[in-house]
């Protein structure tokens, strides 16, 4: 039981950051139709200047914090206007594989510019080996800090969205950029804010991440991008919540797979291998989006003929 | 820049203008002659290229006309992806795993249980077309970003299960130790996949302009018209995706036999999105457009290993083998930035730029 908790645990604290992640996935692919396949790098690029920060600048952890995030914001807003705007109209595909492009020149660059990061480096924060006991189940601060962080990150982002001013105009860009520019919003604007949250989020949850596997590196974020479009469609793309649950649910399953799975052998196969609880998890994917094609929480499509 | 050759001009009521054969073959000359004397030139150059090779790299010709050859395959597999997502319309990006299963099911036919190689690349291409039938069917419930998603879940359950075939029989990757002599020869492989492509392109070009062809891009262009019209919507978007994935066999079965072993890495996600990139760069909805597009993602890479290693720019050195892949991200930026409906378009554009030269 104490084990079961344990893993639970583990999968609570990535399945938020999954949730977090997915959350910025969608706020971009709603407002300009982007499956943004470069938010691991972007993300990872937040990391890196925090990283540098503490590192070679030999800044407080808040502040250097506080200067990532900042940084992360401002590093949106000009991707958007360099990067973004000449696409926008351009068909889906042809976004979707030139952000994938991005990525690559995103990590190029961070690699010339932190060549260390290829070794294994990481940086210190204030809730390093704070631990306590409850039953049989040993909790970091960290990890409280992580599931904490990351949900008031997401309600905030929810609020933002659907209480204030800029939030319900972005919604309306996201929805229908000729009206909202009608209405008067200031949709180019609008957007260049939305890539400017979005790419904050993810330095976010990257710093997030960074303190949780102890380890910061330009790739960190790659292997759980693919969990994180997964999630977002499970719960299903066009919806906020339905994207938070499903990055939760994931990363639940996944460590909660890890423990049953581990030290068992089915005939010559070692089912503890990764490989099969990755199996297991695309599986298990490809036949829930079979039942519910338009995910969890994801309206049915209705075709106007 | 129809093609007009169908006896249009003969006349109802049997009057006496019916053209002779030999004119419509001049006005179909006339009327194409830019397109196929494109053809005739690509095919002259791509017949000549190995005694061009010869000439130029010497020693390490065989090594690189052995390079070149994977094009070749990346064309096979990039028109297998246009004609599921260009033509059908289908964002699906599920292709890599059949990629990687055929190219295991040849090694495995061939080197383990000893069939001859046709038999083998031929069985791979079934087995990929009944996982194209069985993945299609459940696939057209499904749409739009859902679709790309899902399908990419299916290419990293292929690569899991490949890997741990590897793993469980305690192997790097699947050795092909018995691929038949005449393949072993650079020059033979060349000239092989050089047919195969000429062949299944010939087919394609066949195919997109027959009932079925045109049924798909009625597909695309308007789903709820196509079906009004009668076009059967199951059946040929499962026709689709049966097509698309003994295609990609093919060009898996002959990876395998390229590259000398099968790996997982085959049904990687970078691998399935290699080919959509291929096609999104070259152009959907074109033959002319996958293999542009299979050239560009297959050929830069290439390009880029023969820059000199060290740039020296004054008195900085700029180590240009770490930036190779930064740089190949910004050339298909720009690529896509400046013809966001493929490279495709150069052709028309480059006829516009001359007719307005000359109009001035």
């Amino acid at each position: 039981m104490a084990a079961f908790l344990q893993v639970t645990l583990a999968g609570l604290v990535t399945g938020s950051l999954y949730g977090l992640l997915a959350l910025g996935i969608v706020l971009i692919y709603r407002a300009t139709g982007v499956l943004n396949f470069a938010y691991g790098a972007i993300g990872a690029i937040g990391v890196s200047v925090m990283y540098e920060l503490i590192a070679r600048g030999h800044f407080n952890f808040w502040l250097a914090l506080l200067c990532a995030l900042i940084f992360s914001f401002i590093f949106g807003f000009l991707l958007e206007r360099i990067f973004a705007r000449p696409v926008l109209n351009a068909p889906v595909f042809t976004k979707a594989i030139a952000t994938l492009a991005l990525a690559l020149v995103l990590q190029t660059i961070a690699d010339q510019i932190w060549p260390e990061l290829a070794q294994s480096v990481r940086f210190a924060t204030p809730f390093d080996s704070i631990t306590t006991r409850i039953g049989g189940v040993y909790i970091r601060l960290t990890d409280i800090i992580i599931i904490g962080t990351a949900s008031i990150a997401m309600a905030a982002l929810t609020l933002f969205l659907t209480k204030s001013k800029i939030g319900i105009a972005m919604r309306a860009a996201a929805e229908n950029m000729s009206t909202a520019r009608l209405m008067g919003a200031p949709v180019s604007m609008l957007i260049a804010l939305t890539w400017a949250i979005g790419s904050l989020v993810a330095a976010l949850a990257g710093i997030m991440e960074a303190a949780n596997l102890n380890y910061v590196g330009v790739h960190m974020l790659d292997s759980a991008l693919l969990y994180v479009f997964i999630g977002a469609v499970i719960g299903g793309i066009e919806s906020m919540p339905g994207a938070v649950i499903g990055g939760v649910l994931l990363g639940i399953a996944d460590n909660i797979l890890a423990l049953y799975l581990a030290g068992h052998t089915l005939g010559p196969v070692n089912i503890g291998d990764p490989g099969v609880r990755e199996s297991i998890i695309f599986a298990g994917f490809v036949i829930l989006l079979f039942l519910r094609p338009q995910g969890l929480l994801g309206q049915r499509q209705l075709r106007r003929v | 820049m129809s093609s007009q050759f169908p006896l249009q001009n003969t006349h109802r009521n049997g009057a006496s203008i019916a053209r002779t054969t030999l004119e419509q073959t001049a006005l179909f000359l006339r009327q194409n002659w830019l397109r196929l004397s494109g053809i005739a030139a690509a095919l002259i150059f791509f017949f000549a290229l190995p005694a061009m090779f010869d000439q130029i790299f010497g020693f390490s010709a065989d090594f690189e006309l052995h390079r070149v050859s994977l094009i070749g395959i990346f064309i096979i597999a990039a028109f297998a992806q246009n004609i599921l997502t260009g033509y059908a319309a289908q964002p699906s990006l599920g292709n890599a795993a059949f990629f990687g299963v055929s190219g295991y099911m040849v090694v495995w036919l061939v080197n383990d249980l000893n069939q001859p190689y046709w038999l083998g690349l031929v069985a791979a291409c079934a087995v990929a077309a009944l996982l194209g039938i069985v993945t299609g069917g459940p696939a057209l419930r499904i749409s739009g970003a859902y679709l790309a998603i899902a399908s990419l879940g299916l290419v990293m359950l292929a690569n899991s299960i490949l890997t741990l075939w590897d793993t469980t029989a305690g192997r790097e990757s699947y050795l092909f130790n018995n691929i038949p002599a005449a393949l072993t020869d650079d020059h033979s492989l060349y000239y092989f996949v050089l047919w195969v492509v000429i062949i299944t392109l010939y087919l394609g070009y066949n195919l997109t302009r027959s009932r079925i062809g045109r049924a798909f891009t009625a597909i695309r262009d308007d789903e709820a018209a196509a079906e009004s019209f009668g076009v059967n919507l199951t059946r040929y978007k499962l026709l689709a995706f049966t097509i698309s994935a003994t295609l990609t066999g093919l060009a898996g079965g002959l990876y395998a036999t390229w590259g000398g072993t099968a790996s997982s890495s085959m049904s990687s996600v970078d691998q399935t999105i290699a080919f959509l990139a291929m096609i999104v760069i070259g152009g959907l909805g074109s033959i002319i457009g996958s293999i542009l597009g299979a050239i560009f993602v297959g050929l830069i890479p290439l390009l880029l290993g023969l820059l000199p290693n060290v740039i020296t720019v004054g008195t900085v050195q700029i180590q240009i083998t770490t930036l190779n892949t930064g740089i190949y991200g910004v050339l298909l930026l720009l690529a896509l930035i400046y013809f966001p409906m493929g490279l495709q378009t150069i052709p028309a554009l480059l006829q516009k730029f001359l007719q307005r030269r000359k109009q001035s």
